[in-house]
């Protein structure tokens, strides 16, 4: 959340600026845009008429790179490097890290060799390293890293651009958790009225012992004023109330 | 005079839980440090009824706005009908050193409405804080009362019969509370359960606060779900950043659910159940036992008066 705030005065300066220049004077502003550190966020950027102007004229390319940090991964630009222009190191940085941005969309578990294969690196301790210093203390992923079962447990990740197609699956969800939840919380209602109706059937047997013991003693009582039959009878009525005990 | 008016000067109060605990501490240690000498003569029952404790309210005041954080004892002088002004002093100081940004912001007592004699420690305070406020606690308790036994009054200057005088004018008050005080509200808001029900009440309440939870999630959620699809719809322009904000939210579900969690899930699970089981069996044995000594108890003192055959 505190990266919004972070972007939001930066997606600003950016908007005002490119709805000011047109054309090949957009260049710099893209590239611009797309190395600086703290940015992560560009279909503000690509909503501007200007810039979605670029499209169709030889200036294009530029549009493609806007969105192609917009949307796409470092493998994306790999297999289209021939028609986009050669990126900057820190368009580079920054695109790998939309790009584990993306990965973490999908799983929340990402081993290590898909993203070493994803960022084209070497060794664990570089991805390790890449995945501290530029993931986790820019702020955009926070996670747990297992290097026993050599995977990335992410908890937290940064949303990337919407692509037009995602805001209905989001609504999908969000339409299942709610659904999760209203059922969640009628059976939790039925099990504090099951809790309730056990607790008074409970009370209602054991009320209902008691009487019971109640007139046993009573006829007990009586009878002990008969002592010549009282051996068969204290025996009967302690038969009784012990049967009705077992009860 | 106790005035039942509302005050019109326009201060807005707010009271910390951690004043009225004091407070009512405070009575009750006084009440109950007097039972004890009490129970012994056979004098005064009208001791514990009408025994009042006093002390000072310490805050901020910011503006239109009186902030009541602490409060600590004075000494009350019967006699005299005043309160021990050097101790008031030194406790003055003391507080300082603690807490530089307090003042006093007036003083407080236990009973059932303000009387003519409180006007007199009013006006004695009246040299410290200019407009002292006057907390007021009543201490028996009222069942059927919903709302808190604590008053807050002001003085104001009112012409009476053509003398300008001091009187009593209630204030409205919010109560405002720091994060530890909320813990140990709600930590003494739950302890009651535990003495008052059986196993079912409890379990009862402790649904009742899941419940209470996740309604709360549930109604928030559907605002979400609400925006997004009126965004979809287009009745609202797209926002982006809150966009991506939802989006990174909905990416943390499922919370938790990897082959570990389902593991140590099923397990505790099942040891409970084991446990239940267990103390079950213990329970019906011991029945069981007793029904049988009852049994015997029965039948040997059948066979002793001698006789009848066996019962079985």
């Amino acid at each position: 959340m505190d990266i919004e705030q972070k972007q939001a005065d930066l997606i600003e300066q950016f908007v005002k600026q490119a709805s000011s220049l047109h054309g090949s004077a957009l260049a710099p502003l893209v590239a611009d845009a797309t190395s600086h550190s703290s940015l992560f966020a560009f279909s503000e950027i690509l909503s501007v008429p200007s810039v979605l102007q670029l499209g169709g004229t030889e200036n294009s390319v530029y549009l493609d790179v806007l969105r192609l940090f917009a949307h796409g991964t470092w493998s994306d630009y790999k297999s289209n490097a021939g028609r986009l222009p050669q990126l900057v190191p820190e368009q580079v940085l920054k695109l790998k890290q939309l790009t584990v941005l993306t990965l973490a969309e999908t799983n929340k578990v990402l081993p290590y060799d898909q993203l070493m294969q994803e960022l084209d690196v070497m060794n664990v301790r570089e991805l390790e390293d890449f995945l501290i210093n530029e993931c986790m203390y820019a702020g955009i992923v926070r996670g747990k890293l297992d290097q026993l079962r050599r995977c990335f447990e992410v908890q937290f990740a940064a949303g990337r651009d919407l692509r037009p197609g995602q805001l209905g699956s989001m609504i999908q969800t969000l339409s299942n958790w709610l659904a999760t939840s209203d059922n969640l919380l009628i059976s939790i209602q039925e099990k504090i009225k099951w809790a309730d109706s056990m607790s008074e059937l409970d009370k209602k047997h054991r009320k209902e012992v008691e009487d019971r013991v109640e007139d046993v003693k009573k006829s007990i009582s009586l009878k002990k004023l008969q002592t010549v039959s009282r051996p068969t009878l204290t025996s009967e009525g302690m038969r009784r109330s012990t049967l009705n005990l077992v009860e | 005079m106790a005035s039942s008016s509302t005050s019109s000067s326009g201060l807005t109060f707010k009271l910390h839980p951690l004043v009225i605990v004091n407070i009512s501490d405070h009575y009750t240690r006084v009440k109950s440090q007097m039972q004890q000498p009490s129970s012994n003569s056979n004098s005064d029952s009208n001791s514990n009824s009408s025994y009042s404790v006093y002390g000072c309210v310490i805050g901020v005041q910011r503006g239109r706005t009186v902030e009541i954080f602490n409060s600590f004892e004075l000494l009350y002088d019967e006699s005299t009908h005043s309160l021990d002004r050097t101790f008031l002093e030194k406790k003055q100081e003391l507080y300082k050193k603690v807490f530089p940004h307090f003042y006093i912001l007036g003083w407080y007592s236990t009973g059932t409405d303000a009387h003519e004699s409180d006007m007199l420690i009013h006006k004695a305070l009246m040299d410290i804080n200019e407009s002292p406020v006057y907390v007021l606690l009543n201490p028996s308790i009222n069942h059927a009362q919903k709302d808190l036994p604590v008053t807050i009054y002001e003085s104001e200057l009112h012409v009476i019969d053509g003398n300008p005088q001091l009187i009593f004018v209630r204030s409205s008050y919010t109560i405002e509370t720091v994060e530890a005080e909320r813990i140990s509200v709600d930590h003494v808001a739950h302890l009651k359960p535990s003495d008052g029900g059986s196993a079912a009440t409890q379990l009862a309440a402790h649904l009742t606060g899941i419940h209470s939870a996740i309604k709360m999630l549930n109604s928030r959620i559907r605002v979400l779900h609400h925006y997004l699809l009126a965004m979809q719809k287009g009745d609202i322009p797209c926002e982006n950043a809150l966009l991506r904000q939802v989006s990174s939210l909905l990416r943390r579900l499922p919370a938790i659910e990897s082959e570990k969690f389902q593991d140590d899930f099923l397990m505790e699970y099942n040891d409970t159940l084991l446990i239940t089981y267990l103390a079950m069996f213990t329970n019906c044995s011991s029945t069981m036992n007793e029904l049988v000594d009852k049994f015997n108890t029965a039948y040997d003192r059948h066979s002793r008066r001698g006789g009848r055959t066996a019962f079985m």
